[in-house]
C-alpha cells in the first residue's frame, strides 16, 4: 500500500520492466492485423499453421541467443550449430520410432556440447565471447561439411509430422506447442536461482560475484542452455524441411540478433528475456508477408525492411526519457536561453587557469618502457606471435615465402582492405558499438564511384573524393540515428546496410556498369619503388590511424566514451559528437575500401563487400580490443589483420578440402587469442 | 527446342494432351509470383531482368500478372515467402531456390493446393516441382576434358571452386576431379574457394600466387574467374601469346578475351577487357533459365504437358566458336553470336550466355533493362 500511497499504481513499475516486450507484442499485432486486413479471406487454421511454423526455427535460435546476450555475451556460432544438428539428423536418423526419439535427444546434446565448448572458454578461460564463438562457428561449419558436403539426406516423416504437423488437427499446430514448451522451459529457468544468476551476471559480473553468485558456473551453464535451444532449433528446421543442407543455418545469424533486439533485450546484458525474442522473430517473419501484400518491388525490399526495423525499434524506445525527447527539450531550453540572453556563451569570461603546485624537484623514478606498456603489449603481442607462427608454417609448407619479397608484397596488398576497415570498425567497437553497414557501404560507394568514373582518370579526380565524403556523410547518418534517436548501433547500421543495398541496386538497375580508371588500377596492381603503391599508402594509413586514436583529442574521447559514456559526459566529453564522428570515420573507411577494391578488381560488382563484415570484426577483436569498448590498440588490430590474412593465404595455397580449412582456421583463431584472456577474476 | 518438342510430341502421341482451361487465358491473367533468393549479385539481377522482360513481352503481358519478391539468403524466409504467396492465391510460383532440399515440405504443401512450382538454375528435389537447369556434372566434366586435351594430359593446374556446401559446386568440382584423376600427368597444385565471384577470384589467386608463382602453373579450371586470371597475367607481364589455358565462366569479359588478337569491329575495349586470344573454353549456367521457367509455368497453367525436368543445353563457347554480336538482338544471337560489345557491356563480369532457342522474347535489352524484344 505504501506504493499506492505515493500516488503510483502498484503495477506501474512491473509494467515498465516489461516495456520492451509489450511494445514488441503491440508491433507484432499491428503488423499481423495489417496483413490480415489486406489479405483476402479470413484467417484460417492453415494460415495459423504455417505462420507458426515459419518463425519457429528463428524463435528457438533467438531464445538461445537471448540467454547469451543476457549474460553480457555475444554468440556468432548460432547458425553453424543449427546447420550441424540439421545435417547430423538428415544423414543418420532412421525411420523407427526409437531412432527418431534418440536423434531428437542427439540434437539437444549436440547443441549442448557446442554450448559447453563456448561456455568453457568464455567462463573458465575468460576469453571474449565474440572471438570464442567466431572460432566455434568456423570449426562447427567445417564439421558440418565433413558430415554432409552438399544438401541431401532425409528426415523421417514421423519426425516432421510430430514437430511441424498438427498437435490437434484443425485446432492446434505442433509448432505452437513446441514454442509453448520452449517458453515454459525458459520461464522455469528464469524464476530459478540460475535464472536470477543470469540476469545478475549480465548486469554486473563483479557485483554478482560479491553477492555470492557463482558467476563462472552461471555463465558456463548459460551457454549450455543456449546450445540446447540451438539444438532444438536445428531439430525443428530438420522437421520443417525434411532434409539436410549444410548451409541452412548460417544466413540466420543476423536475423537472430535483430529478433533479439526487436524483442526488447538489451545488448550488453542484464535486461530483456526470451519471450520478447519469440515475438521479435515473428515480427521479422511477418515482414516477409507485408512486403508481399504491398508488392514492394525487389530493389526496394531491403530498404523497406530496414525502414520497418527502424520504426519497430523506435516505437519501443519512444517516451519522455528517450534521447530524441531529451534533445528536443535541450534545443527548446537553448532557444529560450538565447532569447533571454542567458546562454553561457553570451557571458564572456576568462578561461579557468588554476595554479598548479610546482612539482618537487626530485628525479622521477625511471620506469622501463616495457613496464609502462605491459598491459598494452599483453593485448597486442599475441596476434603478432600468431602471425610469426603462421609465417614459419608457410615457409615449412611451401619453402619459398620468407625470402620472397613478392610474398610480403601480396600479403600487404590483401591486408590493406581489412587494415583500413579495422580503423573504422575498431573505433566503433572502442565506443562499445558495431558497424554492420560495412558490406553495402563498400558496395554502394564502389559501384557509385566506378559508375561515375567509367575508366576516366580525370573524373576520378573528383569522383573519388566525392565517394569518400559521401561515405563519411552516410556514416554520420548512422551516428545521428544512434545518438539522436537512441537506436542500438546494431539496428541502425543494419538498417543502413539494407537501405544502401537498395540504393546500389537502384543506381545501377541491377547491373553495375562502371569500371576503374587506369590510375586506380595502377594504385592496386602496378609497382612503385619496389612494392605496389598501395603498400606505401598502407604504411601511411597505419601511422595516421595510430596518431588519430592515441595522440588526438578525438581519439582519447573515443576511449572515454567506450569506458563509460556517463563518466565521459560528466567530464565534458561531447559523447554525441564523438559517436557521430566515429561512425563517419567508419563510413569513410568503408568507402575507401570500396574504391580500392574496385581498383583492385578493375570493376565494381554487387556484393563486393559481403565478405568483409565478419573479418572486419574478427581482426579488431583478435588484435586485443574489448568488444564492449574502451580498450584496444590499432597496432594490435593490424596484427590481427596480418595474422588472418597470412593464415588464409597459407590455407588457400593448399589442396585441403574447405571443411578442413574451416576447422584449422577456427582452431588457430582460438589459439591466437588464448593469450588474450582476462586476467582478473 | 529439341527436348521440349520431343516431350511435347510424346505427350501428344500418348493422348495425354487434353485442353483443360481453354477460355481462361483470354479472360483473366494468371497470378504468378517470382521468389528470388538474394538479389545482391550480378547473376541474380540479370536473371530477374529477363523474367520481367518475359512477363512484359507481347505474348505474355496479357496472360501474366507477375509479382517479384526477394527472400534474401535465408532458407526459412523463403519458406515463409512461398507460403505467403500460396496464401495470396498464386497459381504458379517461379523460384530461385536457396536450398535444393529445405523447400521440399513447403513445395509439397503448395503442390497439394494445385500451385505450380517451377525452379530455375538451381534445383528443388521435391518430385512435384518442375526444374529448369543445366546438368552440373556436364558443366564440370566438359571444361575439364577440354583442359586436359589442351595440356596434352600433363601439367600443374589450379582449381577455383564456387560456394562450398552447395550441390552445384560439389557436383561440378567432383565431375572435374574425376576427369583429372584419369590423367596421372595432371596435378592439382592448389584449390581456392572462389564463391562464384570475380572479386573473390582475384583475392584467392593473389594468395595462391604468393606460394605458386606463374611459371609453376600450366592451366586453370575455374567456376568463375578466367577474366580475372587473364587480367592478372597481363599485370604480371605475360605476353598475349603465352596466356595459360583457362576453362571457366561465361562472362562477357572472358569471351572478349577469347577473341583473336586484333579481332575486327570490337568497340569500347580497354585495358585487359580486349581481344587477346586467350586459349579458353567458356561454359555457363545461363541466366535466361528464369524467363524460360516463367514460360513453362504458363504452359502448365494452360494445360500443356511439361516434363518435370527441363535440361538446358550446356552453353559452350571455345576460341573457334566465339563470335561478336553487333546489337544483341535475339535474331542475331540465333545466327551464332555469343559475346557483346564492351562499349555496350562495360562490366566484364556480366554473364553473356543469354541466348536460348526457346526464348525469342528476350535479347540483350531484356538482360540489361528488362525490356522484351520488339
Amino acid at each position: 500500500m505504501a506504493v499506492a500511497a505515493r500516488g503510483r499504481a502498484p503495477w506501474r513499475p512491473r509494467l515498465g520492466r516489461h516495456r520492451g516486450l509489450i511494445v514488441a507484442c503491440i508491433v507484432f499485432l499491428v503488423l499481423f492485423f495489417a496483413v490480415d486486413f489486406i489479405t483476402p479471406g479470413a484467417f484460417s487454421y492453415f494460415e495459423l499453421h504455417f505462420m507458426s511454423a515459419g518463425g519457429a526455427t528463428l524463435a528457438l535460435a533467438a531464445m538461445g541467443q537471448t540467454i547469451v546476450i543476457l549474460t553480457g555475451g555475444f554468440d556468432l556460432s548460432t547458425g553453424a550449430v543449427i546447420s550441424l544438428v540439421n545435417v547430423v539428423l538428415a544423414t543418420s536418423m532412421g525411420t523407427s520410432a526409437f531412432s527418431q526419439v534418440a536423434f531428437f535427444w542427439a540434437a539437444i546434446l549436440i547443441g549442448a556440447l557446442a554450448g559447453a565448448f563456448n561456455g568453457f572458454f568464455v567462463a573458465f578461460v575468460r576469453m571474449q565471447s565474440i572471438v570464442v564463438t567466431l572460432a566455434t562457428m568456423f570449426i562447427v561449419q567445417g564439421l558440418t561439411l565433413l558430415v554432409l558436403e552438399k544438401p541431401g539426406g532425409t528426415i523421417a516423416p514421423g519426425f516432421t509430422a510430430f514437430f511441424s504437423g498438427d498437435a490437434i488437427p484443425h485446432l492446434l499446430p505442433a509448432p505452437v506447442v513446441v514454442l509453448v514448451v520452449a517458453a515454459v522451459v525458459w520461464l522455469l529457468v528464469k524464476n530459478s536461482r540460475f535464472g536470477v544468476g543470469i540476469y545478475a551476471v549480465g548486469s554486473d559480473e563483479e557485483a554478482a560475484f560479491a553477492a555470492g553468485i557463482r558467476a563462472r558456473a552461471v555463465k558456463f551453464w548459460a551457454y549450455v542452455l543456449s546450445g540446447i535451444f540451438y539444438g532444438a532449433a536445428g531439430a525443428f528446421i530438420s522437421a520443417q524441411t525434411g532434409s539436410g543442407d549444410p548451409l541452412v543455418g548460417q544466413p540466420m545469424l543476423l536475423e537472430v540478433f535483430v529478433a533479439v533486439v526487436l524483442g526488447g533485450t538489451l545488448l550488453g546484458g542484464g535486461r530483456g528475456g526470451c519471450i520478447g525474442s519469440i515475438v521479435g522473430s515473428y515480427i521479422l517473419m511477418i515482414i516477409v508477408n507485408i512486403l508481399l501484400v504491398l508488392n514492394v518491388s525487389a530493389y526496394f525490399s531491403s530498404v523497406a525492411e530496414g525502414g520497418i526495423l527502424l520504426l519497430a525499434v523506435l516505437a519501443a524506445s519512444l517516451n519522455r526519457r528517450s534521447p530524441i525527447a531529451f534533445y528536443i527539450r535541450l534545443a527548446r531550453d537553448k532557444l529560450a536561453a538565447r532569447a533571454r540572453g542567458a546562454l553561457a556563451s553570451a557571458h564572456p569570461s576568462h578561461g579557468a587557469a588554476p595554479q598548479l603546485p610546482t612539482p618537487p624537484a626530485s628525479q622521477p623514478v625511471a620506469v622501463s618502457w616495457f613496464a609502462r606498456h605491459r598491459e598494452g603489449l599483453g593485448m597486442i603481442v599475441p596476434a603478432y606471435v600468431g602471425f610469426v607462427i603462421v609465417l614459419l608454417a608457410s615457409q615449412a609448407v611451401f619453402g619459398n615465402t620468407l625470402t620472397n619479397p613478392g610474398y610480403f608484397d601480396s600479403l600487404l596488398v590483401l591486408s590493406s582492405f581489412l587494415a583500413i576497415l579495422a580503423l573504422g570498425q575498431g573505433a566503433a567497437i572502442l565506443t562499445g558499438g558495431l558497424d554492420l553497414s560495412v558490406p553495402w557501404m563498400i558496395g554502394f560507394i564502389g559501384i557509385l564511384t566506378a559508375g561515375l568514373i567509367h575508366g576516366s582518370d580525370a573524373v576520378a579526380l573528383w569522383a573519388v573524393p566525392l565517394g569518400l565524403v559521401l561515405g563519411a556523410a552516410l556514416g554520420a547518418v548512422n551516428g545521428l540515428g544512434i545518438v539522436l534517436l537512441g537506436l542500438p548501433p546494431i539496428v541502425m547500421t543494419l538498417a543502413m546496410n539494407g537501405i544502401l543495398q537498395g540504393a546500389a541496386l537502384l543506381y545501377c538497375n541491377g547491373t553495375p556498369s562502371g569500371f576503374a580508371s587506369s590510375a586506380q588500377r595502377w594504385f592496386m596492381t602496378g609497382h612503385f619503388a619496389g612494392p605496389r603503391p598501395v603498400v606505401w599508402f598502407l604504411a601511411a594509413f597505419v601511422i595516421f590511424s595510430v596518431v588519430l586514436l592515441n595522440r588526438t583529442v578525438f581519439g582519447r574521447r573515443i576511449y572515454a566514451v567506450g569506458n563509460s559514456p556517463l563518466v565521459a559526459r560528466l567530464s565534458a566529453v561531447g559523447v554525441g559528437g564523438t559517436l557521430i564522428g566515429v561512425y563517419a570515420l567508419s563510413g569513410f573507411c568503408s568507402a575507401l575500401v570500396g574504391i580500392l577494391l574496385s581498383g583492385f578488381s578493375g570493376q565494381a560488382s554487387l556484393g563486393m563487400g559481403d565478405d568483409y563484415l565478419l573479418p572486419s570484426i574478427a581482426v579488431v577483436v583478435v588484435g586485443g580490443t574489448l568488444i564492449t569498448g574502451g580498450r584496444g590498440h590499432y597496432i594490435g588490430m593490424l596484427g590481427g589483420v596480418l595474422l588472418l590474412t597470412a593464415l588464409s593465404t597459407l590455407l588457400e595455397g593448399t589442396t585441403l578440402p574447405s571443411a578442413t580449412r574451416d576447422i584449422i582456421f577456427g582452431l588457430v583463431l582460438l589459439g591466437a587469442v588464448l593469450a588474450l584472456r582476462e586476467k582478473r577474476a | 527446342m529439341r527436348w521440349i518438342s520431343t516431350a511435347f510430341v510424346a505427350a501428344m502421341s500418348l493422348g495425354l494432351f487434353a485442353a483443360q482451361h481453354p477460355a481462361q487465358a483470354a479472360q483473366q491473367k494468371y497470378k504468378i509470383f517470382l521468389s528470388m533468393s538474394y538479389i545482391g549479385n550480378d547473376w541474380q539481377a540479370e536473371a530477374a531482368n529477363m523474367v520481367k522482360a518475359m512477363a512484359a513481352s507481347k505474348d505474355y503481358r496479357d496472360k501474366v500478372d507477375l509479382k517479384v519478391q526477394v527472400a534474401g539468403p535465408n532458407a526459412t524466409r523463403q519458406i515463409q515467402q512461398i507460403n505467403a504467396m500460396v496464401q495470396q492465391g498464386a497459381q504458379a510460383i517461379v523460384v530461385y531456390p536457396i536450398s535444393p532440399t529445405a523447400l521440399n515440405e513447403v513445395v509439397r504443401n503448395a503442390c497439394a493446393r494445385h500451385v505450380v512450382i517451377i525452379a530455375y538454375d538451381a534445383e528443388i528435389t521435391e518430385p512435384c516441382a518442375y526444374n529448369v537447369h543445366i546438368d552440373q556434372l556436364e558443366a564440370g566434366r566438359v571444361p575439364a576434358e577440354w583442359l586436359v586435351k589442351k595440356l596434352d594430359g600433363k601439367g600443374n593446374i589450379v582449381v577455383i571452386t564456387g560456394v562450398p556446401g552447395t550441390s552445384v559446386d560439389t557436383q561440378r568440382t567432383a565431375a572435374a576431379k574425376a576427369v583429372f584423376a584419369k590423367y596421372p600427368g595432371i596435378h592439382i597444385i592448389s584449390e581456392g574457394v572462389g564463391m562464384w565471384s570475380q572479386a573473390v577470384a582475384r583475392t584467392v589467386l593473389t594468395k595462391i600466387l604468393t606460394t605458386h608463382p606463374w611459371n609453376e602453373i600450366s592451366g586453370f579450371w575455374v567456376q568463375v574467374g578466367c577474366y580475372t586470371i587473364a587480367s592478372m597475367e597481363k599485370e604480371a607481364g605475360i605476353p598475349d601469346n603465352q596466356l595459360k589455358p583457362c576453362a571457366g565462366e561465361g562472362s562477357n569479359g572472358h569471351r572478349i578475351q577469347m577473341l583473336a588478337i586484333g579481332a575486327p569491329g570490337v568497340e569500347g575495349a580497354h585495358a585487359t577487357y580486349r581481344p587477346m586470344g586467350e586459349p579458353s573454353i567458356s561454359y555457363a549456367s545461363p541466366p535466361y533459365s528464369g524467363a524460360l521457367a516463367l514460360k513453362l509455368a504458363v504452359d502448365v497453367l494452360e494445360g500443356q504437358q511439361v516434363p518435370k525436368f527441363t535440361k538446358l543445353p550446356l552453353p559452350i563457347v571455345t576460341n573457334e566458336t566465339v563470335k561478336l554480336c553487333k546489337e544483341g538482338t535475339w535474331q542475331e544471337m540465333e545466327q551464332g553470336c555469343n559475346v557483346f560489345q564492351p562499349a555496350i557491356i562495360s562490366n566484364p563480369g556480366w554473364f553473356a550466355s543469354i541466348y536460348s532457342a526457346e526464348t525469342p522474347e528476350t535479347g540483350l535489352q531484356a538482360a540489361l533493362n528488362g525490356k522484351p524484344e520488339q
